[in-house]
């Protein structure tokens, strides 16, 4: 495990490509072990299979770190980052370390085009924290693509046991090509519905549906919340009508909304707004509701793909 | 029908007078205006007490919740106490995820929003 000095300053962004359960659990227990002994805050999200490895590998200081399931709170990435500034908020102006694999080989595509998203959008969010980060890749589980991408999405490595600087980090500013291709096509099934004013009715039409695809009636009031807010924005920031896309398959239900609207802010939605702000809880509420939110924006207008799942996850491997 | 009905009533407690506002159907970006005027309306009175009742509503978006939080303001800035009472889940489960329910009182149900 390289040196890591309790230095203040920029956000250290460590993506660590491990290859066995030993170098795994060793390796990020010495992170979290070297911040505990240095009286440092230190917070893990991990699948829930990975957390027993590295709290046995850490003993007694497994006590004074914070951990938490990953399947949970990174379900949709789109939440983690507002967990992770929460937890720095919370020991403010301390140094902080924090352990995050939001990447697992049995995770969709979409859902690992999210979660490197995420990881491309951590070296915006942090970039002025005085924090951390490492984050576990298993290389050989994961394909090639994704494991070229976390070089993208990071501006260190971790591999073999040596550190150094990544020479296809792409900047704060940077996101890998996934993040930015088209959304796959929609079934042909689907169901496609333009509005204008009709809020009652995209909501009435979103109800039905989640009810028919067999969407619990709390998670289908979440779906309904979901599309009505992203829907909202057509109203607010367009002069032209919207389109509202509902399908769904065995595994989950997804809404889609395109418009002419324009997001610029990557991080639209990531931020915990204060209770008293009188804006910025829309997207906001998209992303504690839903499973999982694919956004592409451009001049040309903005897409919002929202899925929920209907029976339970598929199993960590 | 109007996606979004109000009907406010000044109503006669053994302690004090308080402002009764009731809301019932939908409430998002599409009213939020009239809501906006109808509150605004009221908390100019500078009522001591202000109590919105959510057992009608049926979904609040976030452009509703600003409404609220906006009168909440003005209300803190005037001495007098806004509380939500009643919410059904899906309302209640939006005040939850913003936050909104620790800023803002929320009651099970109009006597107890009172009693507080």
């Amino acid at each position: 495990m390289a040196e890591s000095p309790a230095t203040s300053g920029p956000v250290r962004h460590v993506g660590f490509f491990y290859r066995t359960a030993k170098e795994y659990a060793t390796t990020v227990a010495a992170f979290l072990g070297d911040g505990v002994a240095a009286g440092e805050p230190a917070f893990a999200a991990l699948p829930a299979g990975q957390l027993g490895r590295v709290a046995d590998a850490l003993g007694a200081d497994a006590r004074r770190v914070e951990f938490a399931d990953m399947t949970e709170l990174g379900r949709n990435p789109g939440r983690i980052i507002p967990r992770v500034q929460a937890f720095i908020d919370l020991h403010g102006g301390q140094h902080v370390r924090y352990v995050g694999e939001p990447i697992w080989a049995s995770r969709s595509r979409a859902e690992l085009q999210e979660a490197t998203r995420h990881e491309a959008l951590v070296n915006l969010a942090f970039a002025g924290a005085d924090a951390e980060i490492l984050c576990p890749y298993d290389s050989t589980r994961l394909g090639q693509a994704v494991i070229a991408e976390a070089r993208q999405t990071h501006p260190l490595l971790l591999s073999g046991g040596d550190e150094g600087t990544s020479p296809e980090y792409s900047g704060p500013f940077g996101l890998p090509s996934s993040c930015t291709a088209p959304l796959p096509a929609w079934p042909d099934t689907a169901m496609i519905h333009t509005y204008r004013s009709d809020l009652s009715q995209v909501r009435a039409l979103v109800l039905k549906s989640a009810r028919e695809a067999g969407l619990p009636d709390e998670r289908a009031g979440d779906l309904v919340l979901a599309v009505s807010e992203v829907a909202a924005n057509t109203l607010r920031h367009t002069p032209s009508p919207g389109t509202l896309v509902i399908w769904h398959d065995s595994h989950e239900i997804v809404c889609e909304i395109h418009d002419d609207g324009v997001i610029t802010d990557p991080l639209a939605g990531r931020r915990r707004p204060a209770p008293a702000a009188l804006g910025g809880h829309g997207l906001w509420l998209v992303h504690q509701v839903c499973d999982l939110v694919e956004l592409r924006s451009d001049n040309t207008g903005t897409t919002v793909r929202m899925h929920m799942a209907i029976r339970s996850r598929r199993p960590l491997s | 029908m109007d996606l979004l009905t109000t009907s406010v009533a000044t109503v006669e407690s053994d302690s004090e007078p308080y402002t009764l506002v009731e809301l019932t159907g939908e409430a998002d970006v599409t009213n939020s205006d009239a809501l906006r005027e109808v509150l605004d309306t009221e908390v100019a009175k500078q009522p001591r007490t202000m109590i919105i009742d959510l057992s009608g509503l049926r979904f609040m978006d976030s452009s509703a919740l600003h409404v609220i939080l906006r009168a909440n303001r003005v209300m803190d800035r005037q001495g007098g106490v806004l509380a939500l009472a009643s919410p059904r889940e899906p309302v209640a489960k939006m005040l939850r995820l913003t936050a909104a329910d620790q800023l803002i009182p929320v009651y099970p149900s109009v006597s107890e929003a009172t009693a507080g």
